[in-house]
């Protein structure tokens, strides 16, 4: 006997009892749909973080205040006094690695033009910011460093704020009026900066730039920056740089603890840790739901088998060899589960389609998922198949028979 | 005793089922010697043991003690793959209840004894084809057991038995199904294939049956009561 002849009797023996096919199947079909599914959006969040993280600029490394125990999340004075505009350039001196060293400070206003009002975030920059984000101006020009050196009362604003403040109009040359605290200021508007989206948590669209020296000094009155944007020269040196600014900043600051220096690679770990754990968590918990399928199999296997013992016998009394009755059951759940798999590889691809693109996420349709899935129902077919399977070739001809 | 010229040869076979403490002795300490190309018939009171008996003979169970040889070789020492081999070449059974797959129909049926036995499809069709026309069903290929009548299915039964040319022919009680008129008609078949040269013995409670055979052995208790010899007419 052959395969195909055996693939024969099992499709035959499958096809005899339809329903009771199909509802096997069906645990199949969830469980690897629900794999496939899970995966899919794992992977494809996981390389969505990845892109966006590339997109706010390759080298980029970020300085910020540590949060010092017991201050309750806030940044101690004596830290901040140190976030200054001067150690920017103290910073960049610091390490041949390093392009450029941008000074940011960041605050919420409310931006006032003709009768429309919205609240957004005033960001403080420097020319350099420009390449460190990797974001660049539509209409008009950027911030310059005449602007810094007084202070200049101008600004350049996101694409979203252009356009729910001016509409189709050309802000360029506009003035608005900012709120910032308890005062007002108005600003000239010198430019528009080209969309560029969510990035990770931050809308980039929505925000205004406005020269540091003028958010500082005019806005928030005060001497300090929230943080440096740090370009290194080139990706292969990020590391490099990464540990000089920290060493330079253990000097100065005393303790490791008062502020965090994060490179682009320490960040696409962290968040890529997390969405691969997620993605583990999911295709776990879509597993049990392949597994509950397996036991289903096996189940019905059972019923099926001790209601064709008679079928058994009968094959048996004419010849039929252990082996053959084995392979018989266990092809026949085999056949179920990989079919079962096929069809839950489309539902999954379907669904994990569908509510990726629902969601605005991008799909990942990643093969090993395919593969493993498809692999492990066979697996479950041939697991939970091989009790029933050798139950069937174990069977005494005469008593399977019955007895006459 | 020539050991090459008898089919069966049984020493001392005993039979015992154990149902929790109760002992069955089905067949107690039987002997006998079955010649090649013999028309032997069973008899018996229900409950004797010839069902047991036929089972054993035909490789379906193997005795609890004493030994049987078929064809001179002692079957004890075979394996399950090596007795499911015998049952499938050298053994046709028919059974009373006819023991036809109901989902598969006549041809299909037939086919199953030369499936297992390995032989490649264009082949196995035809042979199925002939030994079904042999037995008078070559109208009936693709009908289903429950479409076809009593006789018919133990015409169907008795050409898988032959589908794979076996010598001998086991058939426990094979019109007991059946009426007198179609009863006769299946006797009719087996006496050509005893003719043919093939050994058959069956298991039956009807002299009329039994009368077909050269030889009767009676049996009760699980034990050879007598034998009968019947001249040839
Ligand atoms: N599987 C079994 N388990 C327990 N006892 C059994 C089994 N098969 C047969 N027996 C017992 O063995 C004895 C012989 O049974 P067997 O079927 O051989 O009788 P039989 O002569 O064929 O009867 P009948 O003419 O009714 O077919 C009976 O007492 C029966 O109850
Ligand atoms: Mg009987």
């Amino acid at each position: 006997m052959n395969l195909v002849e055996f693939m024969k009797i099992a499709l035959f023996s499958l096809s005899a009892n339809k329903l009771r096919t199909a509802l096997s199947l069906l645990g199949i079909v969830i469980g690897v749909a629900s794999v496939i599914t899970m995966v899919a959006l794992g992977t494809g969040a996981q390389e969505q973080v990845a892109s966006q993280i590339g997109a706010m600029g390759s080298n980029l490394i970020t300085v910020s205040p540590g949060f010092i125990r017991g201050g309750g999340g806030r940044v101690s004075q004596d830290v901040a006094d140190i976030f200054t505009l001067e150690l920017a350039t103290a910073i960049k001196s610091t390490s041949p690695f390093i392009k450029h060293v941008a000074p940011t400070s960041e605050t919420t206003a409310l931006a006032i033009y003709s009768g429309t009002n919205i609240r957004t975030r005033v960001v403080g920059i420097t020319p350099e910011y420009k390449e460190v984000i990797n974001h660049y101006p539509l209409v008009g020009r950027y911030i310059r460093d005449s602007d810094v050196d007084n202070s200049e009362k101008v600004a350049v604003l996101g694409s979203e704020v252009a356009l729910d403040l001016f509409g189709a109009e050309n802000p360029v040359g506009q003035k608005i009026r900012l709120i910032i605290g308890e005062r007002r200021h108005t600003l000239t508007i010198i430019g528009v900066m080209e969309p560029k989206g969510q990035v990770m948590m931050s809308n980039y669209d929505n925000r205004i730039y406005v020269p540091i020296t003028m958010l500082i000094n005019r806005g928030l009155t005060t001497r300090y920056v929230d943080g440096y944007s740090i370009e290194a020269v080139s990706k292969d040196v990020a590391k490099a740089a990464v540990k000089d600014v920290e060493a330079f900043m253990t000097r100065v600051l005393k303790d490791p603890d008062r502020f965090r220096v994060m490179s682009q690679d320490t960040i696409l770990e962290t968040v890529s840790q997390a969405t691969s754990t997620m993605t583990l968590l999911l295709g776990s918990v879509a597993s049990i739901a392949l597994l509950v399928g397996g036991i289903g199999i096996m189940n019905i296997m059972l019923v099926t088998v001790s209601e064709r013992t008679r079928e058994i016998g009968i094959r048996k009394a004419v010849g039929a060899k252990r082996k053959h009755i084995l392979a018989q059951f266990l092809l026949e759940a085999i056949l179920v589960s990989v079919c079962g798999g096929l069809l839950g590889l489309g539902v999954g691809w379907g669904g994990g389609y569908l509510i990726s693109n629902s969601m605005g996420w991008p799909f990942a349709f990643s093969l090993p998922a395919v593969v493993i899935a498809i692999g492990f129902a066979a697996c479950v077919g041939l697991f939970f198949g091989i009790y029933p399977a050798m139950k069937a070739a174990s069977m005494d001809p005469v008593e399977a028979l019955g007895y006459e | 005793m020539n050991g090459a010229k008898q089919v069966f040869v049984a020493k001392g076979i005993s039979r015992i089922y154990t149902m929790g403490d109760v002992k069955v002795h089905a067949l107690r300490n039987v002997s006998f010697g079955i010649e090649t190309g013999e028309y032997l018939a069973i008899m018996g009171p229900s409950g004797s043991g010839k069902s047991t008996l036929m089972h054993i003979m035909g490789c379906l169970d193997r005795p609890s003690s004493g030994s049987l040889y078929l064809k001179g070789e002692p079957i004890d020492s075979l394996s399950d793959a090596e007795l499911a081999e015998i049952r499938n070449t050298e053994i046709g059974f028919v059974f009373q209840s006819f023991n036809l797959l109901p989902n598969m129909n006549i041809l299909e049926n037939v086919e199953l004894p030369l499936l297992y036995g390995g032989v490649p499809a264009p082949e196995r069709l035809a042979r199925a084809k002939q030994v079904l026309k042999a037995v008078g069903l070559q109208d009936r290929l693709h009908h289903r057991p429950s479409e076809i009548s009593g006789g018919q299915r133990q015409r169907a039964a008795i050409a898988r038995a032959l589908a794979n040319r076996p010598s001998i022919v086991l058939a426990d009680e094979p019109t007991g199904n059946l009426d007198t008129a179609t009863g006769k008609e299946i006797m009719e078949l087996f006496d050509e294939l005893n003719l043919r040269g093939n050994t058959i013995i069956l298991v039956t409670h009807e002299r009329e049956v039994a009368d077909h055979a050269s030889r009767i052995i009676y049996i009760k208790d699980g034990q050879i009561e007598y034998i009968e010899k019947r001249v040839e007419v």
